[in-house]
């Protein structure tokens, strides 16, 4: 072995020697900043995940979750609210359309009873005459002939009242039609435009709960996704420090091949022994160096993944949970000033229906009145008819006059009963249509409108409740926004370290290839270099510092000339043993 | 608050070491070798510490054996955080002891739950 030989591997080696040091040092300064950047980043990490627990907290409150329950029980009270309403005012119609039949009924009545008061006023007179003509023996008589006079006057008023209030029934009745008639699409139309609104309101509500009702679950696997993220990352920066130390036994396995190169007495090799020895130090060194790239790739690889895991969970829907509480209040608010403004323009239009049907009340009570006054009518007719037969038969033959008069009046007096009894059965059906409009028009009362207002009041406040939530999510969100925000700004400062450690693993490279061109002049200088040393002796020397199982297979594979154990790929950490 | 006693010759290891147990609450003292760490322990009470085996000035073992030695510290929880997984190096460090054994890098979630179950 020639002087110039020794000179040759030593140089190159303190070379490479000094290349790993540079390494060591820049990969230590970029592995400073990088954990600091991470601790930064996992502290903006926690921010974001307090800040999303606090949202998931006010999200499952029971007051939030019952939103849709209540919207749901709102949309069915306003539903059954309008069809009860369009129902009735369908039977009013119904009633109305009766009513004018019944009023038709009533004219009649009116008709015949003002031909029998025309008949009694001149049955009146007949019997005026006759009384005359009678003399002193018909001074009885003046009598019937007052009292037809007076019924004949007092029919004829009570028909004219009846008449009167018929027709002014008739005209508002035509008037309740037309609106009714106008506004029963109308209606129907209001009816069915509020069934779409709220199923589209209800579907709004319904999926942005569902999305609401998962967010807890998002949340945790937020959490455990940022929690394994961080572990990845301290794993990945721990094993920088591994690599460090392996670089620092590659270093002192170049001092010791040099060292034995220049004849180190303390070596412990013979010269005859120096090539094969350093040739197999030299082969050992460029299998740790690669092991340690591939190593070195995988942990700063590992680095880069988990701080973008950790960005892309701070950017995930969680951040979009407060926006997402406060559209579906939104929305939510809406569909109730909806049903609000219904119910108020139902109440408005159940007055007037309200004030048309007291006209069929008021009716009801005149055509009793009349009734009552036609019966005591029909009761005085026969009565009066009773007392002039007789007393026309007290006379005998000079009171056939005053005798067919009485028959005239038996005779009106019966088309009166008839009269009568038509005016009871118009009565009967004014009675049955008033019971009936009654019955409807409990669907516009109070009562039936209390419920929907029972379930207004309970959704507005559930709406509250939820307002609060959304507005304590939005500022949250906001919050999470400005974290998020911070946390880019660190991994884009990350990214550039990752840039530098990749610049500085290319120094790898020149390493190897310097060591690698020392290894070829050895066996160059010595072809049967490789066959001449003891793997044994070589591990016991060599792996005197190792500190790691790696580094130990490692120099096994380079010593028999074996493969590149596997790096690890993922670093996950160990687990501890206790004693 | 439980007060853990860190001693690694490595800024990162101990920056990690400080973060993880930082996080789930515990205090952390540092210290840079086995000397610094023995002058630490003797100079405050530490409810467990975690050394490295291989340091400059003075090693895990030797730091371990003198702690062990000073008042109070015959029952602290000493955990080894160790490149170092060889059965030999385990058995002189259980000897000197050790109340258990890690192999960096250490998991995160384990390391706390092992800290959780020596410190209660």
């Amino acid at each position: 072995m020639s002087s110039a030989t020794k000179i040759d591997v030593a140089g190159p080696l303190k070379k490479a020697t000094g290349e790993l040091q540079a390494l060591a040092i820049t990969t230590e300064t970029e592995i400073g900043g990088v954990a600091r950047a991470f601790e930064g980043l996992a502290g903006y990490a926690d921010t974001i995940m307090l800040l999303a627990a606090a949202i998931v907290e006010c999200v499952e409150n029971e007051s939030v979750r019952s939103v849709l329950p209540k919207v749901q029980a709102l949309g069915a009270a306003a539903r059954q609210f309008m069809e009860e309403r369009l129902q009735a005012t369908a039977g009013i119609l119904e009633t109305v359309t009766k009513e004018v039949n019944v009023l038709g009924e009533l004219s009649r009545v009116t008709q015949g009873q003002a031909a029998i008061a025309i008949e009694t006023k001149a049955l009146s007179v007949l019997t005026n005459i006759e009384v005359a003509h009678l003399g002193d023996v018909g001074a009885g008589f003046q009598y019937l002939a007052r009292e037809l006079a007076g019924f004949s006057k007092s029919v004829t008023d009570d028909i004219q009242e009846l008449a009167r209030h018929t027709e002014v029934r008739r005209a508002a009745i035509e008037g309740t039609r037309r609106v009714l008639s106008d506004e029963l699409p109308c209606l129907r139309e209001s009816v069915a435009r509020m069934e779409v609104d709220l199923a589209n309101a209800l579907a709004t509500v319904e999926s942005s709960l569902t999305q609401l009702s998962g967010a807890p679950a998002q949340f945790r696997s937020g959490v455990e996704d940022i929690a394994r993220q961080i572990a990845g990352a301290v794993t990945a920066i721990q094993t920088h420090d591994i690599t460090r130390q392996q670089i620092e036994h590659v270093q002192e396995g170049f001092a010791l091949i040099a060292a034995e190169m220049c004849g180190d007495e303390n070596s412990g090799a013979g010269a005859d022994q120096a090539l094969p020895r350093a040739y197999a130090g030299l082969t050992i060194q460029m299998y740790q160096l690669r092991a340690i790239k591939e190593t070195v790739a995988n942990w700063a690889s590992q680095i880069r993944t988990c701080m973008g895991g950790i960005l892309k969970v701070s950017a995930s829907d969680m951040v979009g949970i407060g926006p997402m509480v406060l559209e579906q209040e939104r929305n939510a608010s809406s569909q109730l000033a909806q049903i609000e403004r219904l119910e108020r323009e139902s109440q408005a239009y159940s007055e007037r229906i309200q004030g048309t049907l007291g006209g069929l009340s008021s009716l009801m009570q005149l055509v009793g009145e009349h009734l009552q006054k036609s019966k005591s009518v029909r009761n005085r007719l026969q009565l009066l008819t009773f007392n002039s037969i007789i007393e026309a038969s007290h006379l005998g033959t000079q009171a056939h006059v005053i005798l067919a008069i009485a028959k005239s009046i038996k005779g009106v007096s019966a088309d009166w009963g008839q009269i009568t009894d038509q005016s009871g059965n118009a009565m009967q059906e004014l009675m049955v249509l008033v019971k009936h409009a009654n019955e409807l028009m409990e669907a516009f009362s109070e009562a039936a409108s209390e419920k929907l207002r029972e379930a207004q009041a309970q959704t507005r406040t559930s709406l509250e409740n939820l307002r609060t939530a959304a507005a304590f999510a939005a500022r949250q969100a906001q919050e999470m926004k400005v974290a998020t925000g911070k946390m880019q700004d660190k991994i884009a400062k990350v990214g550039s370290t990752g840039d530098l450690l990749d610049a500085c693993f290319d120094r790898f490279d020149v390493v190897l290839t310097e060591v690698e061109e020392v290894r070829r002049q050895l066996e160059i200088d010595d072809p049967g270099v490789k066959q001449r040393y003891d793997p044994d002796e070589m591990e016991q020397l060599f792996s005197a510092s190792y500190t790691t199982e790696m580094e130990r297979e490692v120099l096994r594979a380079a010593l028999r000339g074996k493969a590149l154990p596997v790096a690890q790929t993922t670093l996950a950490g160990n687990s501890a043993e206790l004693f | 608050m439980r007060r853990i006693l860190s001693v690694d010759d490595s800024t990162s290891i101990r920056q990690m070491v400080n973060f993880t147990l930082g996080k789930a609450g515990y205090e952390v003292v540092e210290a840079v070798d086995g000397k610094d760490g023995l002058d630490k322990a003797g100079a405050g009470k530490f409810d467990l510490i975690i050394t490295d085996l291989n340091m400059p000035n003075m090693d895990g073992i030797q730091m371990m054996t003198a702690v062990r030695k000073l008042p109070g510290y015959t029952f602290t929880p000493i955990l080894m955080l160790t490149t170092e997984s060889q059965a030999e190096k385990k058995d002189a460090g259980r000897k000197a002891g050790a109340t258990g054994w890690i192999v960096k890098p250490f998991n995160a979630e384990q390391l706390i739950s092992v800290i959780q179950k020596l410190v209660k």
